[in-house]
């Protein structure tokens, strides 16, 4: 079909604060560590769920939620939305200016998350089948089941009225949250959005990956959340806040064939090859490169090929499932938050980084995104 | 070329798997006709529960519909959905090699996803532990999967997007559809939603208190609660100029729609914010409360909803409330699909020229106040113009598309 | 009818319930102190104490008492009149 009117340049969106909470800790600090060790500590096993199949788990070793959420109205989340409370928590309460209470009315929220959390409905599904009536589950566990669950909280937590979405995407689903952000702040539906991604690991993720042989020997199931606010330019510049990275162009492509893995790489390289000439920058220009599928069988090669195709083997590699184990839905927000981290370490020397990502479902997606000029600052609130 | 942000978005197809029946016209007429669609549950065994009745979709042959596909692989939602978005291809009358060369995509809304799947592998849990969990279902899982089967079944390249914000998902995926053509970054899009009955929801609506026994009646003074419900519902959204010039069928035009949070509570509406979602939608699509001719509501039936959604939009109408009617007196709440269907009830209302009843609407409960006309019975005959479709959502999340009649 | 109708054990069951429901400590509430405006109970949290007095004591209240049972001794006169656990002593 002709008439395809995209526009070449997209507004980039600015990534003004960030939170995230990883198998490394919390924080993007622990995280550079972690990815500069190229290994998270491991927690102690009471952090791991009951019941998990004999594979490698990464767990987030301690989320602090009293410490970071207070005492009361935690105590029937589940570990999707608390996983997600906490890192919008670092993200706000990091955030220089502060956002005022009025500009609440106009910031929104979109979550990724390829299930929701799957123990909550499937524990709730369960209560159906083991109660002596069916109906005798527990009424306040009912809104947990619903996908959207995680969303709705952090607006109710933190007063945030604009639109509230929540993104499945299966492996794409943090890309798809940034691209749902940039889009309703481009229509003028919110002037910013709190964005990101959330995976929680339990006891039905580990055996799902386990039986479904997803995994490369030795990947471990990993779970987080990394929160960004993003901003229009003009958002961020009216408020006076610093940029910690400009993400210029969110790119998702279908392959739409029988066999999705045949075109998988082919679909990558047309989504990086497209993300780029809307960001304005060329193959050139690309200095690393965050793949998302670096530990799942049969995908990590593809999406190499894929990247490659287009930016050539030079650029380096950000690798983030080896130290956090595959995060699913939070990976791609966790591959961007990982190169937050390490910009907040050594500030690049110009140019621009990937953030790619391929599923199964056969989708594929690239962010482009550039440093801030000077180096991101250090600015994270510590406790 | 027109400017991107300046390009109109209109309806060309529509494709519904209901239980009022398979395709838009069937689904259509029995709207018309204010027929019901709930029977009693087939799809869970219903013993211990004391409400046993859905609206649920029995006569849905996936392998006739598809032609790409393979039932066995897909879970019950994702086989709604490319369902639903291959009758809406047939009836826009595109050829299938423009959709895949092109620059189209999917959008489509659910609330549980593939929850059918998630109750069989529970029941295998329970049975034999997580062992046990048959890996070709665990495989149909992830939620992501319902759009990606809608852009596998017609070859899309695009966006394969599953918006998952609960009973508002569809008006979501309408909205982003809509921006997705406006702006340029689709030619095509399918904007809609998919849900299964299930047990689960079942059992936490009835402990609720939020489930009728028989009969949902919205705006009814006797109306006891929701009955659940399934179905996928597909809307082929278009950019103006490409549809006029191959001579396509034009439904409606979207004008433009509102998002916006409660931020207050997960399961308590709240009218004021409802009102202000309104609002924000008649700004994005340029219109004003004297231009809407019908309000196709999220009418639930439960006494909470259908008050504070009155509520809200006296607030925007003042006493001057447009006829507002809930489909879901005839199908049920389908849940993520529920603003789908309501879009799709819109565009055809638009179209055809009528207004969708609340079928079972005996006496107007008196508390929603006067000049509460909810089109009781069957359809009237009406000629409106703009339509504006409602759906809210557990968490608070509302969502308004905006419609209007092309003539 | 007296409050008191119970056995100190099923009060304490019932507090435990209550507490664990509107998210307390069991000493944080008192008989009179009211679960809307001092524990900022809300109707979800109405609805799950009815459930969860079903599901794990087995006493079924029906929906038009809930409302009576806006504090801890309005719990204790509701479930003692359903439940037929009323003794003479308390």
């Amino acid at each position: 079909m002709t008439g395809l009117a995209t526009r070449t340049v997209v507004e980039p969106l600015m990534i003004t604060g960030c939170g995230v909470v990883s198998a490394a800790g919390i924080g993007l600090d622990a995280l550079a560590d972690a990815i500069g060790a190229g290994r998270a500590d491991q927690p102690a096993a009471s952090a791991f769920p009951e019941d998990a199949p004999p594979i490698p788990l990464a767990a987030v070793p301690d989320l602090k939620v009293a410490e970071h959420l207070g005492a009361k109205g935690t105590r029937h989340l589940d570990r999707t939305t608390l996983l997600a409370l906490v890192a919008c928590n670092r993200a706000l309460a990091g955030l220089v200016p502060a956002l005022p209470e009025p500009d609440r009315a106009r910031t929104g929220v979109a979550i990724g998350t390829s299930t929701g959390s799957i123990r909550s409905s499937s524990e709730f599904s369960r209560e159906t089948l083991v109660q002596a009536l069916p109906y005798l589950v527990r009424a306040n566990l009912f809104p947990n089941s619903v996908m959207n669950c995680c969303a709705a909280r952090i607006a109710i937590v933190n007063g945030i009225r604009g639109v509230n979405a929540t993104l499945a995407g299966g492996q794409l689903s943090s890309l798809a949250a940034l691209r749902y952000a940039r889009n309703v702040i481009d229509r003028g539906h919110a002037d910013r959005v709190l964005a990101g991604g959330v995976e929680e690991l339990s006891a039905q993720s580990a055996w799902a990956w386990h039986l479904a042989r997803g995994l490369s020997p030795g990947t471990a199931v990993g779970e987080g959340c990394a929160v960004f606010v993003a901003e229009s330019r003009r958002a961020a510049d009216r408020a006076g806040r610093p940029v910690l990275a400009e993400v210029l162009a969110c790119e998702v492509r279908s392959t739409g064939g029988d066999d999705p893995r045949h075109q998988l790489s082919t679909a990558l390289a047309g989504c990086v090859e497209r993300a780029l000439r809307r960001s304005g920058v060329g193959p050139d220009d690309v200095r690393e490169v965050a793949p998302g599928a670096t530990g799942q069988r049969g995908l990590r090669a593809l999406e190499r090929r894929g990247v490659r195709a287009v930016v050539g083997g030079r650029p380096g590699e950000v690798r983030v499932a080896p130290v956090l184990g595959e995060t699913f839905s939070a990976g791609g927000a966790l591959q961007l938050a990982a190169l937050i981290a390490g910009w907040r370490r050594r500030p690049p020397a110009g140019g621009v980084a990937l953030v790619t990502s391929v599923g199964h479902d056969g989708t594929a997606g690239c962010l482009v995104v550039r440093p801030p000029a000077g180096g991101a600052e250090r600015r994270e609130v510590r406790r | 070329m027109a400017e991107p942000t300046g390009r109109r978005v209109v309806v060309t197809g529509l494709g519904a798997v209901s239980s009022l029946g398979i395709g838009a016209p069937a689904f259509t007429a029995g709207i018309r006709a204010g027929r019901s669609g709930v029977s009693r549950i087939r799809g869970f065994d219903t013993t211990g529960f004391p409400h046993t009745v859905a609206g649920e979709v029995h006569d849905f042959a996936p392998r006739r519909l598809l032609r790409r596909l393979d039932p066995d692989e897909w879970g019950r939602s994702s086989l709604f959905a490319a369902g639903a978005a291959r009758l809406a291809v047939a009836d826009a009358g595109v050829r299938p090699a423009e959709l895949s060369a092109g620059n189209a995509g999917s959008a489509i809304g659910t609330t549980s996803g593939e929850s059918a799947v998630i109750e069989r592998l529970t029941a295998q849990w329970v049975e034999g532990g997580f062992k046990e969990l048959d890996p070709a279902l665990v495989r149909q899982v992830p939620a992501n999967r319902i759009a990606a089967a809608v852009n596998r079944e017609l070859g899309l390249t695009g966006d394969a997007q599953t918006i998952a914000t609960a009973c508002s998902a569809s008006n979501y995926a309408l909205g982003y559809a809509y921006d997705m053509v406006r702006t340029g970054e689709a030619d095509l899009m399918i904007g809609g939603g998919a849900d299964s009955v299930n047990r689960w929801a079942h059992a936490g609506f009835y402990r609720l208190g939020a489930l009728a026994e028989q009969v949902c009646r919205p705006f009814d003074v006797d109306r006891t609660g929701i009955l659940t419900a399934e179905g996928g519902v597909a809307l082929l959204l278009e950019e103006h100029d490409h549809a006029i010039a191959r001579g396509a069928r034009v439904y409606a035009e979207v004008l433009g729609y509102g998002v916006n949070c409660d931020a207050l509570h997960p399961v308590a509406p709240d009218p004021g914010r409802i009102a202000e979602c309104i609002r924000a939608a008649h700004r994005n699509a340029g219109v004003g409360p004297d231009d809407i001719d019908y309000i196709c509501a999220h009418g639930t039936g439960t006494p909470t909803n259908d008050a504070t959604e009155i509520q809200a939009v006296r607030e925007v109408f003042g006493d001057r409330i447009p006829p507002i009617s809930s489909i879901k007196s005839m199908i049920g709440h389908t849940m993520g699909a529920a603003s789908g269907f309501g879009a799709l009830a819109c565009c055809m209302a638009l179209y055809e020229g009528f207004l969708p009843p609340t079928a079972t609407l005996a006496e107007v409960d008196p508390r929603l106040g006067d000049g509460v006309d909810c089109v009781p019975g069957r359809a009237r005959a009406a000629r409106p113009r703009i339509a504006q479709n409602h759906g809210f959502a557990f968490g608070g999340n509302n969502a308004i598309v905006i419609l209007r009649r092309m003539s | 009818m007296s409050q008191a109708t119970i056995t100190a054990q099923h009060r304490r069951q019932l507090r435990d319930l209550v507490a664990d429901v509107l998210e307390l400590e069991p000493g944080d509430l008192t008989e009179t102190s009211s679960f809307v405006d001092e524990h900022g109970a809300d109707s979800l949290q109405a609805i799950e104490i009815l459930a969860r007095l079903e599901r794990d004591l087995g006493v079924l209240i029906p929906q038009e008492d809930a409302s009576e049972m806006t504090t801890l001794a309005g719990v204790y006169a509701v479930v003692a009149r359903h439940a037929g656990w009323a003794t003479a002593h308390g």
